[in-house]
């Protein structure tokens, strides 16, 4: 297991966030502490309502805690002006939603290639980034399709596609299978894990304890807070077990699912 | 190179709603079309009066009832062109004290009168009658196609006729010596004018082409035996100063009158008179035009938060993958100029088309200058920032995951 240990790109202290006033005020995240390392891959469970997924907003500078201090790679964020939190999302972080979130009325490589057009790239450069990762993903010829011409799994794999376009150093995931079945899903997960290995950080947020396996580290949350938080051990042997069903597996099948 | 990608994705945007969005640049071309006749409209008869001011050349001044504003450096401020004709205080009298003011050449009252002509066969209604004297050609340098002008020696019931309404009346057959009704008593033909390229030549309000000129006793005689001069023109003799001359008149006049009720002016000053009239008149009524103009802004506006709205979760998308505000904002407020926008230049080609045709029915044409098409195009993209930046705004401030949250 190779975790570089250096300091922390996310570091968050005593980290709350309220909704609504005075005796309607509903706490969804309840002084949360959590450092998370270079290269990790944290799956995050709970049952709804734990707070997760505002913690994943907040993590990916798409929403402000209320209180608490949040750095991103040694820096604070709190007081980062809307322009800059722009370009952190688009240059630092790669958000993937359960419900994709793709513009329809875009096609695939222009969906992808989104996060580009913001950086200001001109459009033969970013077709061709796009196009490149695309390919690594099997859906090379699906380029110029539109986002209701694919299935539930293709869409996600388009949505990773272009949660990695700017190279970020960091993956939200969102439940990203959770719109999915189980073959889809095992797929989005190889596809998360292949990334994790190139060296990104992954932070996943899901319902299903079967997705745990490929994380190196699992927090659970309850009620707004950390309820446990365990590094996952994984057997060398366990580890191999899978491979054939993975790796293998899923270049396959990407051929053909639908 | 950001630029083309937002109006790639504004046109892109606008054909997915194409009926709305057809309906909103047809306000936006109603409103530039309007605007942009009037400017022409104007434009045209301002051209048209001073094309004819300069080919009277600075020999032509008129004599006008009421008194000239005038500022302290002798500029001309204003004067109200139409209100003091229908109570003159010129009088006949005036006219031989003008006749026979040393350096004047030729002069001729002009009394304006309206009746219905007839040959027995085809009349006219509410007709242009001017009641002059023999001076008249020559003072609008005109020439006769056919017959003679009407002199001092002649019979009351005489009349020239200007050459539209001669063909009007009596077709190109043999006219000279035709007799007319005029407010139903018998006139003899004895000349027509030729057709004059300056048809509004008489300070731009008669056109000759569809006058009858008769003699100033005919004219008396249709008025209860009063002359109501409402000017009187004359022509300045070469080799005498302008300046002099209308000095001269005005001053013999003002010792006649007692009091300083008549108004002397120059061909160029007159003309400065007409086109700050026609300056204030188009802008006016440019300003009553734009008020369709302003209707289909608020049409872009209406139209732009309708879209905001709608796309309230593209807008959270594309913040999420890291659009910054501003961008945002450009991609909207692009969206609304390229609608008004195009509606200003569909607005301008059907302002064009529309010029043509009322041409055709004006005695002079709208001009449609470079100048014009300018404002109306900045106008437009006037309107698409106005109108736009508001939903912009809004689309700009967006909350990324309160937009997120909206269903699709």
């Amino acid at each position: 297991m190779v975790v570089v240990m250096n300091s922390p790109v996310i570091e968050i202290t005593q980290l709350s966030k309220l909704f609504g006033y005075g005796d309607a005020t509903n706490v969804a995240l309840d002084a949360v502490s959590l450092a998370i390392n270079k290269g990790e891959f944290v799956a995050i469970m709970g049952p709804s309502g734990s707070g997760k997924t505002t913690l994943m907003n907040i993590l990916g500078l798409l929403d402000s805690p209320t209180h608490g201090h949040y750095a991103l790679d040694g820096t604070p964020v709190a007081d980062l002006s809307h322009r800059r939190r722009a370009r952190i999302r688009r240059t630092k972080i790669g958000f993937v939603f359960q419900s994709f979130n793709l513009l329809h009325r875009l096609n695939v490589l222009d969906n992808v290639s989104l996060p580009l057009m913001y950086h200001g790239q001109n459009k033969l450069s970013r077709a061709h980034a796009a196009s490149r990762l695309l390919k690594t993903f099997g859906l090379q010829e699906r380029e110029y399709y539109m986002p209701h011409q694919l299935s539930g799994g293709q869409l996600q794999r388009v949505a990773i596609a272009r949660a990695l376009v700017n190279r970020p150093s960091i993956i939200l995931a969102d439940e990203p299978t959770g719109n999915l079945d189980t073959k889809s899903s095992e797929i989005i997960m190889n596809e998360l894990k292949e990334i994790h290995k190139r060296g990104n950080t992954i932070i996943m947020v899901t319902h299903n304890p079967s997705l745990t396996v490929y994380a190196d580290r699992v927090i659970q949350m309850v009620d707004g807070r950390i309820d446990s938080d365990t590094a996952v051990k994984k057997p060398k042997k366990s580890k191999d077990s899978k491979k054939p069903l993975g790796g293998k597996r899923s270049k396959k099948s990407r051929g053909k699912d639908a | 190179m950001m630029w083309l990608a937002d109006i790639r994705i504004a046109i892109a945007s606008l054909k997915a709603t194409k009926a709305r969005t057809l309906l909103t640049v047809l306000g936006i071309v109603i409103g530039v079309a309007a605007v942009t006749l009037v400017l022409a409209l104007g434009e045209g008869a301002k051209q048209a009066i001073g094309r004819q001011v300069t080919q009277f050349g600075g020999d032509v001044v008129t004599v006008r009832p009421g008194k000239l504003a005038k500022d302290q450096s002798g500029r001309t401020l204003n004067y109200d062109l139409l209100a003091n004709f229908s109570a003159s205080t010129l009088s006949e009298q005036d006219s031989k004290i003008v006749n026979s003011t040393p350096g004047v050449s030729s002069s001729a009252p002009i009394m304006a009168l309206r009746g219905t002509i007839s040959d027995g066969k085809t009349s006219t209604d509410s007709s242009q009658i001017i009641a002059t004297s023999p001076g008249l050609p020559d003072v609008l340098a005109q020439s006769m196609k056919t017959g003679e002008f009407l002199n001092d020696d002649i019979d009351r019931n005489t009349v020239v006729l200007g050459d539209t309404l001669a063909n009007e009346l009596l077709g190109t057959d043999q006219t000279i010596g035709q007799k007319v009704s005029i407010r139903g008593e018998n006139y003899t033909v004895i000349g027509i004018l030729n057709h004059s390229d300056l048809p509004l030549a008489l300070n731009g309000l008669y056109d000759i082409n569809r006058a009858a000129f008769v003699t100033l006793d005919a004219g008396k005689a249709m008025n209860q035996g009063i002359a109501q001069v409402q000017t009187i023109n004359f022509r300045i003799a070469n080799g005498s100063n302008p300046k002099e001359v209308t000095d001269t008149v005005s001053k013999r006049l003002k010792e006649a009158h007692k009091i300083d009720d008549v108004a002397v002016i120059g061909s160029d000053e007159a003309l400065k008179i007409t086109d700050s009239l026609f300056a204030t008149l188009t802008k006016y009524t440019a300003a009553i035009a734009g008020i369709s103009l302003l209707v289909g802004g608020i049409g872009v506006m209406n139209i732009m938060l309708v879209a905001v709205t709608e796309r309230t979760r593209e807008i959270g998308i594309r913040k999420a993958v890291g659009a910054t505000h501003a961008q945002v904002l450009r991609q909207f407020l692009t969206e609304s100029i390229t609608m008004s926008l195009a509606g200003g230049v569909l607005g301008i080609v059907l302002a064009y088309v529309m010029a043509l045709v009322v041409s055709f029915q004006l005695a002079f044409s709208p001009v449609l200058t470079w100048e014009i098409v300018g404002w109306s195009l900045g106008v437009s993209v006037g309107v698409g920032v106005v109108f736009g930046i508001f939903p912009a705004l809004r689309a700009a401030k967006k909350d990324p995951i309160d937009a997120l949250r909206q269903p699709v």
